[in-house]
């Protein structure tokens, strides 16, 4: 009994399913959100600000950043609500009983986190290329890399935080206060370039300049992006191999799980 | 003969608290053990150590020859496991959560059909196969928890006090299902509070308390040792204390308010009439007898005074 891939993929099945049943939760909010943000950012006030970068207006500047968010969102919540539930519920016994290996229970839960932030984040994208006359991709697969490694990231943190958490309220303090507040000054809106010089070394620390700065370098090319490309990429793997692994250790100790 | 089950000085402490106390049981491939034992006496913590939901402190058990740490997806897949909480998906369809569980356990798609097709018509669900699960009666649900432990045909089935809190017909139901499981060839570990239960239908009955095993012994044994009957005469005065030498072949027990003696024979050699007999000559006003309902609990207490016989 080398893999046990059916049930690797029953569960992984499962996962996709439950977020595609639930869109009205899932998928159409941040298609709405990212909507309202072209609507205020570039009718209302994009205007008034004019191009960002030479030849790059404010909206086409954002756009990256608000698809960032809501792979970052979308991921994030999948992981960390199904799983807290599971376990609210007791209903994680049923895979701790089964016959498939740590890993593959973590990778099942994991990777369907990630596909529902590889969906969201298609859909933002297309509907700013519908919304936005001039939006382009110049480099789909280097926009793919960062949306589905974020997305397993942030994955990875709504396991571990639903892991961690013994109550709902606990299990949105580390979105409230940890990755809200990084993620807005994460250069979503403003270029980084344009702080003070304190506080460019300061943002510089926020991993998820790179995240939204890879993702422009996709969307708009190297000339607007803030962050090496190389640089992001390898922080991108980095922190997704070390969180992946992280998940595996919590959940092969029964981190919260086993009695 | 092959062992389904074999805990060898199993260990399970939490805290200050020692749950499962260097255990060791062996059960046979193809027995229907009886594991019984107060609350808290550690069987629900050896089950989940059997079944991957607790991790062992120290000492080992093996399933069907594979150890359930180190090769825990071999032992896993011989095992079935009911528990004692309801822990599904509320949200969950019948039939869809059955075809996941089997689906976990690598059970191929058509054959996991076919057999979740036939746990839902043997467990009276197929009607119910789209319900969700919050819509289900309680019977139903400990019904679908059996059928989820069945879905990859395991070798070894556990059930934690699967009829607790269900109604007559069911649990007969359940005992002859049980009964034809086993007939079939599955070892199965039941817990129950329940001791004509386990008389109906174990080969063997091992009684925890306090993390061990207190008394392993075949059903006819333990049978004979619940010959032993108890009852409970409340006597108006408090003058048992000085006359409670001439009880001594009824094992007597006074309560500390003197009000209640409680007095023990068997009653294959022995009849009420002359426990009855020895009561009024000893001069002790009787204004009420009744017999001790609970007879595991007097085996217990039997066996917890002798300090444990196994």
């Amino acid at each position: 009994m080398s893999t046990n891939l059916l049930g690797f993929r029953t569960l992984l099945f499962r996962e996709v399913t439950r977020f595609l049943r639930l869109g009205n939760q899932t998928i159409i909010p941040p298609v709405i959100i990212a909507v309202l943000y072209l609507l205020i950012f570039g009718k209302s006030l994009g205007d008034r600000i004019g191009d960002i970068v030479e030849g790059v207006s404010y909206i086409h500047f954002i756009i990256p950043g608000l698809v960032m968010m809501s792979v970052i969102s979308a991921s994030y919540q999948n992981t960390s609500s199904s799983l807290f539930i599971q376990r609210f519920q007791r209903a994680i016994d049923e895979l701790l009983v089964s016959s498939m290996s740590n890993f593959e229970i973590v990778l099942g839960m994991v990777l369907g986190g990630m596909a529902r932030g590889v969906v969201v984040g298609g859909l933002v994208t297309l509907v700013c290329v519908i919304l936005v006359p001039g939006t382009e991709v110049v480099s789909l697969g280097i926009a793919f890399v960062f949306i589905s490694m974020v997305a397993l990231i942030f994955s990875c943190l709504g396991f571990i935080s639903a892991l961690w958490a013994d109550s709902f309220d606990r299990l949105s303090l580390f979105q409230t206060y940890l990755l809200t507040p990084l993620i807005y000054l994460g250069g979503v809106f403003f270029r980084v370039s344009d702080l003070p010089d304190v506080w460019q070394v300061v943002a510089r620390c926020n991993p998820m300049l790179y995240f939204v700065n890879g993702l422009r370098h996709g969307f708009l090319g190297a000339g607007v992006s803030e962050a090496s490309l190389s640089l992001s990429v390898a922080i991108i793997v980095v922190l997704a191999a070390g969180l992946l692994a992280l998940c595996h250790h919590l959940f092969r100790i029964g981190y919260n799980i086993k009695s | 003969m092959n062992l389904a089950i074999e805990i060898n000085t199993l260990r399970k402490v939490y805290g200050d608290l020692v749950a499962v106390d260097d255990l060791s049981l062996d059960v046979p491939e193809g027995q229907f053990l009886g594991f019984l034992g107060p609350n808290g006496a550690g069987k629900t913590t050896t089950i989940s150590l059997l079944c991957g939901l607790s991790n062992p402190t120290s000492g080992e058990a093996k399933i069907c020859g594979h150890d359930v740490v180190k090769r825990y997806r071999q032992a896993r897949q011989c095992v079935g496991v009911v528990p004692q909480e309801l822990n599904f998906d509320i949200f969950s369809r019948v039939k869809r959560l059955l075809m996941f569980q089997g689906g976990y356990f690598g059970v191929p798609h058509r054959e996991r059909e076919l057999q979740v097709d036939s746990l839902l018509k043997r467990f009276d669900l197929w009607d119910k196969r789209d319900a969700q699960m919050r819509d289900l009666s309680g019977g139903m649900k400990r019904r679908v928890m059996i059928a989820r432990a069945l879905v990859h045909k395991p070798r070894v089935l556990i059930l934690d006090e699967p009829t607790a809190g269900v109604d007559v017909d069911l649990r007969k139901g359940m005992w002859a299902f049980l009964r034809e499981l086993n007939d079939a060839g599955t070892t199965i570990l039941l817990t129950t509070h329940y001791i004509e239960e386990a008389e109906a239908m174990c080969d063997r009955i091992a009684i925890m308390d306090g993390g061990r095993v207190i008394a392993d012994e075949s059903t006819r044994e333990l049978a004979n040792r619940l010959s032993r009957e108890s009852y409970v005469f409340t006597t108006a005065d408090v003058s048992v204390g000085p006359v409670l030498a001439s009880f001594e072949n009824y094992q007597p027990v006074l309560s500390a308010d003197g009000h209640e003696l409680t007095l023990t024979f068997d009653k294959s050699t022995t009849d009420f009439h002359s426990v009855m007999e020895a009561v009024l000559e000893a001069g002790v006003r009787v204004t009420h007898v009744a017999p001790v309902e609970n007879r595991l609990e007097s085996v217990f207490l039997e066996l917890t005074q002798k300090g444990g016989s196994s």
